[in-house]
């Protein structure tokens, strides 16, 4: 019974001044949704760039011969290479497979030459597996209406001055260690988010980078698509049991160590932006809570004079305290969560930043996502908060003399 | 018989700089049933005295015995304690609760005793009828006058059935009308409930009314006549 006196008296005492409890709660609302809403607005956009990575251009799962590895030389290709594919197909979580031929070259026009990475690839296959097709703004993707037929970024058009049907040279080193060229043109023009793989790296028909290779069967890395990009560690492990040593299976993890880093940094970034959040509220529940207690020092004081006990009167105002912030978490959850499903669907444009983030190889619209382990976690982080915003209000009033504080009328 | 045998009693302030005796060897016994007023100028020790006998102050020497309980060898959660089932208080400022209602006011303080729904409500009851304020029960003390402000408080201060209420000064923000109606309220509980009061008052009223009246000066007693 006294308990529910307690409990009576701090909710009614949190209604004393409307206004004060009402900015309060107000502030609290105010943090947590707007902390919900650049946790989900920061995760969706790592993880989207995360899985982006991995859609265009890492892939979950990288075969290749082990000696490549140390040392990109075009004569180390797969061994096998058929047969492995045919073998990834028994596992269940393998999704898509597509083979690659990766060489290093100098791709010159008229006017200019850079240093690219050609990437030799299977379009039907390529399609299935990777979404570079989906970036195409000009032209086809290689479609071979036109002889060797190569897939460029803008950036790259752009520096080379470059347009549709347009005659470029790749010239690089064969397997044999003989320098080659081949003549291509341009039959696509692709723009990803990502300025850097825009500006370094082209597609062209496998088969007609193995001719001008001197070996048609020439497999340089073999591409993996998985159900769940997050187990890839583990099925990486499965996939390497079944190969001989002459390749490494590596995941997405190892072959991007910087992915690798974003994603596991990723957690501990969005709760630093919440701390720092919630500790700021907390000064201000800190600041509000005290003046209630000065306020009423006289009333405090009679209170214990009366008969209640410093644990009641330390009880009442860590009360008071909790149901200022829980009544501001719940609504401020609940909005985040509203404004991250809905721009989750809808998407944030931040188009004005587009040539920023491209920089960067982040995607101009962001689609903020938050699981809801994150928002048990933040529920817990603002409990946190709450006992550790109520204990020195607490303690302050637990440490008044009643007949000091009876005088202070 | 003597409910409160004070021996003795000492308090002095700033014992380790300027020592200011405010008590010095008070000994006193109040009988149950008494309307006792402590008198006496400004500074004399009245309100030091009433905190002591209230368990709110220690003395600087000297012991307290109520109902043959010694005081000041209980430790603070016992004391607490004993303030809430023994002991009523009556505030100059009447210090109500200002979010509850008059009847909250006095069912708060059965309701910390560990009181069921069913008997703090009806005693609550009874208490604002003996204090002439059943009508206003739901009314908030910034909706009473000072006057049923203080009714409410001596109320409250009686809720527990104490062993005696301490009042300090209930009448100083009065007017005459309340401070009458008052004291005939108290006067009424004291002839025929048996209530002990002690006073700490500058109020001739109170100490026209009172059957004992103990005049400090310095911090002893000067005079203690019985009416």
């Amino acid at each position: 019974m006294s308990s529910r006196a307690i409990i009576i008296l701090s909710w009614k005492n949190v209604w004393r001044n409307p206004v004060r409890s009402g900015i309060v709660i107000l502030s609290v609302v105010v943090a947590t949704w707007s902390g919900i809403f650049m946790v989900g607005f920061f995760n969706g956009m790592t993880v989207q760039f995360v899985r982006d990575q991995l859609q265009n251009y890492t892939s979950h799962i990288q075969i290749h011969d082990t000696r490549y590895v140390d040392e990109n030389l075009p004569e180390y290709t797969i061994r096998d290479a058929d047969q492995i594919i045919n073998s990834l197909k028994s596992f269940d979580f393998v999704t898509q497979v597509t083979p690659r031929t990766v060489i290093n070259g100098l791709i010159s026009s008229a006017n200019n030459n850079f240093g690219v990475t050609i990437e030799g690839v299977q379009p039907n296959l390529e399609i299935q597996t990777t979404a570079i097709h989906s970036y195409l703004i000009e032209g086809e993707y290689l479609k071979g209406t036109l002889r060797n037929p190569v897939y460029i970024g803008s950036d790259l058009a752009q520096k080379l001055s470059v347009q549709l049907r347009s005659r470029i040279v790749l010239t690089f080193q064969d397997t044999q260690g003989n320098i080659t060229a081949g003549a291509f043109r341009v039959e696509g023009i692709f723009k990803t988010p990502n300025k850097a793989f825009n500006e370094g790296n082209i597609l062209v028909r496998a088969e007609d980078l193995n001719r001008l290779l001197g070996d048609e069967n020439a497999v340089h890395e073999i591409i993996i698509m998985v159900d769940d990009y997050v187990q890839s560690e583990n099925y990486t492990q499965q996939i390497q049991s079944v190969l001989t040593d002459s390749v490494i299976v590596r995941s997405w993890k190892d072959v991007s160590p910087m992915l690798k880093y974003i994603e596991s940094s990723m957690d501990i970034s969005m709760y630093l932006v919440m701390v720092i959040l919630i500790i700021a509220l907390c000064f201000g529940i800190i600041n509000t809570m005290l003046m209630a207690v000065l306020e009423r020092t006289a009333e405090l004081g009679m209170l214990r004079a009366v008969g209640l006990n410093k644990i009641r009167s330390f009880s009442m105002i860590m009360l008071e305290t909790t149901f200022l912030t829980m009544i501001g978490s719940p609504v401020g959850l609940f909005l985040g969560w509203i404004f991250n499903a809905w721009y989750g669907v809808h998407g944030i444009d931040l188009a004005f930043f587009s040539q920023g983030l491209e920089l960067y190889g982040f995607n101009s619209m962001i689609y903020p996502e938050l699981g809801l382990s994150y928002y048990l976690n933040i529920t817990i982080l603002m409990l946190l908060a709450t006992i550790f915003s109520a204990t020195f209000p607490a303690l302050k009033a637990l440490r008044l003399n009643p007949v000091e504080a009876i005088r202070k009328q | 018989m003597a409910i409160i045998d004070i021996k003795n009693i000492t308090k002095v302030y700033n014992s380790d700089q300027i020592p200011v005796h405010a008590l010095n060897g008070i000994d006193l016994q109040i009988e149950a049933g008494e309307f006792t007023a402590i008198v006496g100028p400004s500074g004399s020790g009245k309100t030091t005295l009433l905190n002591i006998l209230g368990g709110l102050d220690d003395p600087t020497s000297g012991n307290i015995d109520i109902n043959g309980v010694d005081l000041f060898s209980l430790n603070q959660k016992q004391l607490t304690d004993y303030r809430l089932h023994h002991i009523g208080f009556v505030f100059q400022s009447y210090n109500l609760i200002p979010v509850l209602t008059a009847r909250e006011n006095i069912e708060f303080i059965l309701q910390i005793q560990g009181k069921g729904a069913d008997q703090y409500k009806q005693r609550s009851l009874e208490l604002l009828e003996a204090v002439g304020l059943v009508d206003k029960a739901d009314k908030r003390p910034s909706e009473l006058s000072g006057g049923q402000q203080q009714r409410v408080a001596v109320a409250r201060a009686l809720a527990s059935n104490p062993d005696f209420v301490l009042a300090d000064e209930p009448t100083a923000n009065l007017d005459t009308a309340s401070t009458t109606n008052l004291l005939d309220i108290m006067a009424s509980m004291n002839r025929e409930l048996g209530v002990t009061f002690i006073f700490s008052t500058h109020d001739q009223r109170v100490v026209e009314r009172a059957n004992r009246v103990v005049t400090l000066v310095d911090g002893k007693i000067f005079s203690d006549e019985k009416h």
